[in-house]
């Protein structure tokens, strides 16, 4: 299990590392001159020009910026955001937090009610139920989730006025403890909800699909001639066995989380990475859009290896079958 | 032989239904001055008005009505989704089949450089490309490939590496076909349908990817898309949700017939799988 997990971690060490490689090579291929973009629509001092020239090693061999520009990531060193007037890892620090509480919150309700749908609709003896549960989802599956968003704002915040429709809490808030959690809480619920929606469709599809399969195998058919009842075989044998593959394949698909948080996060103004990424392609703020890039990347690598040492974990077959390569 | 495959199509489940909806959407969008009535930039209506019989859609801020430039930003939408969906598959279907077909170190690199891209969520990858080169129409039919073709080059490198493994393959190997008949006499023929699946749901992803782009008001602003009207409308939700809402169903139904069609190619060539799943890359 060791060798498994640090051959695991040196891979995506080394994926990392090509994406940051990956993104530097790009950012050369843009045309113009740097500190013209860097300073703005201005003309640029001489002196300025210079110093901006030393502090960046603009003027160096391209390796040596290479090698400045990670030297400089390994020390928590993301640039400056010309936009915000800020570090770039101070941003991302405070806005990751937020995305992370809005992506997990609907990752866990989506994927608890959408394995239960999933569940549903294939042990259902009821062939119209299947369908009914199929066609919701496949209608779910097909829209935009950013205009899920919007259509829930339409029928929640405007049409019955019950939650409000954009942003992490009111601009000026006197309540504290119990009641500034759920003030916050009530700023949550749409966008909660419909990244619900979105992972619930996903985690439903794949679950009616895997335990279709589970249904069909040997060891189904064995404990229902053993005496088993529905019940015990459903708790004890489809489910465990159904669920594995889904975890993995939820796992993955976290970055498309990621991906959501930008178009989601801006339906409901919400301050986190998402919007960010927005805000920064719209003001051309490099330093910030290549922060963001790294941050999801990063995210992205880290979730894949904690679901493929949880399966080998929960998964014998799958360490010693790699072992044996 | 079509028109038996025709038929074969409308027998499974969902795929006459799903093939239906393409035509239609394709031909309302082809034949779109047909059914509008002014000109999708033609202004000087009465602005915010409701769905009426006069104007079916509503018309939006600016005066102009819904139903007309609804249909010709059907036309956007579906170029998009049909030109990146393709660009796509001779992107990743070259990766995977060159990966596929000579392994070794060459896959190696290959498929690193798969992995790298598929790292990154679509959205992320196109509104990193879009950020640096700009937004004119084709330059983000480009994007749109470039986030998407990584799964082609999966599935592609799955297809070859299976399908050199069988016995007529494996024959026409020992007989000393040249390499250029073995890719594209052999094995690229038993890939076709997985790759229409694909490329199918590749364009519905594509349509949903270019919806997110234009939302965020980062697509070419000259061609009015599906994506972009929701971008006007989400100022206007409130007094005006018809210049949301029908846009919003507009790139439903486009999504759910190329996910329908797929199912039903699926189906047909190999009744047992059960419904493909493509995975959601737009958000």
């Amino acid at each position: 299990m060791l060798r498994y997990t640090m051959g695991h971690l040196a891979q995506a060490l080394l994926l990392v590392l090509g994406v940051v490689i990956a993104i530097f090579c790009l950012l050369q291929l843009i045309p113009g001159d740097p500190v013209q973009a860097m300073v703005g629509d201005m003309p640029v001092p001489p002196a300025l020009r210079a110093s901006l020239e030393q502090r960046f090693h603009l003027n160096e061999p391209f390796f040596e910026r290479l090698l400045s520009y990670l030297s400089g990531i390994l020390h928590g060193d993301l640039g400056y955001s010309i936009n915000y007037r800020r570090p770039v890892f101070d941003i991302l620090a405070e806005r990751l937090p937020r995305t992370l509480l809005l992506a997990g919150t609907g990752y866990a309700f989506g994927i608890a009610i959408g394995v239960s749908i999933g569940i549903h609709s294939a042990i259902t003896p009821h062939r119209g139920v299947d369908r009914a549960w199929s066609a919701l989802v496949l209608i779910g599956y097909a829209m935009p989730t950013f205009w899920v968003g919007q259509l829930l704002v339409l029928l929640f915040s405007i049409h019955f006025g019950w939650l409000p429709t954009q942003g992490m809490g009111p601009m000026i808030s006197r309540a504290s403890g119990i009641d500034w959690l759920l003030e916050r809480a009530t700023y949550m619920v749409l966008p909660v909800a419909t990244y619900t929606i979105l992972e619930m469709t996903r985690a439903a599809r794949f679950m009616r699909a895997s335990v279709s399969e589970t249904l069909e195998q040997g060891y189904i058919v064995t404990a229902r001639q053993k005496g088993l009842s529905r019940r015990e075989i459903i708790s004890g044998h489809v489910i465990r066995n159904s669920i594995l593959p889904v975890i993995t394949v939820m796992g993955y698909s976290f970055g498309t989380a990621m991906g959501g948080a930008v178009l989601l996060e801006t339906v409901f103004s919400y301050p986190g990475m998402g919007s960010l990424m927005v805000e920064a392609v719209r003001a051309r703020d490099r330093q910030v859009i290549v922060g963001v890039v790294l941050v999801v990347a990063c995210s992205v690598v880290v979730m894949n290896i904690v679901v493929d040492l949880l399966y080998a974990w929960l998964d014998p077959r799958v360490r010693i079958g790699s072992a044996k390569h | 032989m079509s028109l038996d495959l025709v038929r074969r199509l409308f027998a499974t489940r969902f795929g006459g239904t799903g093939a239906v909806i393409l035509v239609a959407i394709s031909l309302l969008s082809i034949f779109a001055p047909l059914f509008a009535t002014t000109g999708p930039l033609d202004v000087g209506l009465p602005s915010l008005q409701p769905p009426s019989w006069a104007y079916p859609l509503g018309t939006d801020s600016i005066g102009r009505d819904v139903r007309s430039i609804l249909l010709y930003a059907g036309r956007s939408s579906l170029t998009i989704g049909f030109s990146a969906a393709a660009m796509a598959f001779l992107i990743g279907g070259t990766m995977g089949a060159l990966a596929g077909y000579f392994r070794g170190p060459l896959a190696a690199v290959l498929l690193r450089i798969t992995d790298l891209f598929h790292t990154l969520p679509a959205i992320i990858i196109v509104l990193f490309t879009v950020a640096l080169m700009g937004a004119s129409f084709w330059l983000q039919v480009a994007a749109v490939a470039l986030a998407i073709w990584p799964i082609e080059a999966r599935l592609m490198y799955g297809q070859f590496i299976t399908l050199s493994e069988r016995e007529f393959v494996l024959a026409a190997r020992a007989a000393g076909l040249p390499t250029f008949h073995m890719i594209f006499r052999e094995i690229l023929p038993n890939a076709v349908p997985v790759v229409i699946v694909q490329v199918a749901l590749d364009a519905s992803t594509a349509i949903l990817i270019e919806a997110g782009l234009g939302f965020l008001g980062l697509a070419d602003p000259t061609r009015p898309s599906w994506g972009e009207m929701l971008n006007r409308g989400q100022e206007y939700l409130d007094p005006a949700w018809w210049m949301s809402v029908f846009p919003g169903m507009a790139i439903a139904i486009a999504v759910l017939g190329f996910n329908l069609f797929a199912d039903g190619v699926t189906e047909m060539f190999n009744p047992r799988a059960s419904a493909n799943v493509a995975p959601k890359l737009e958000g």
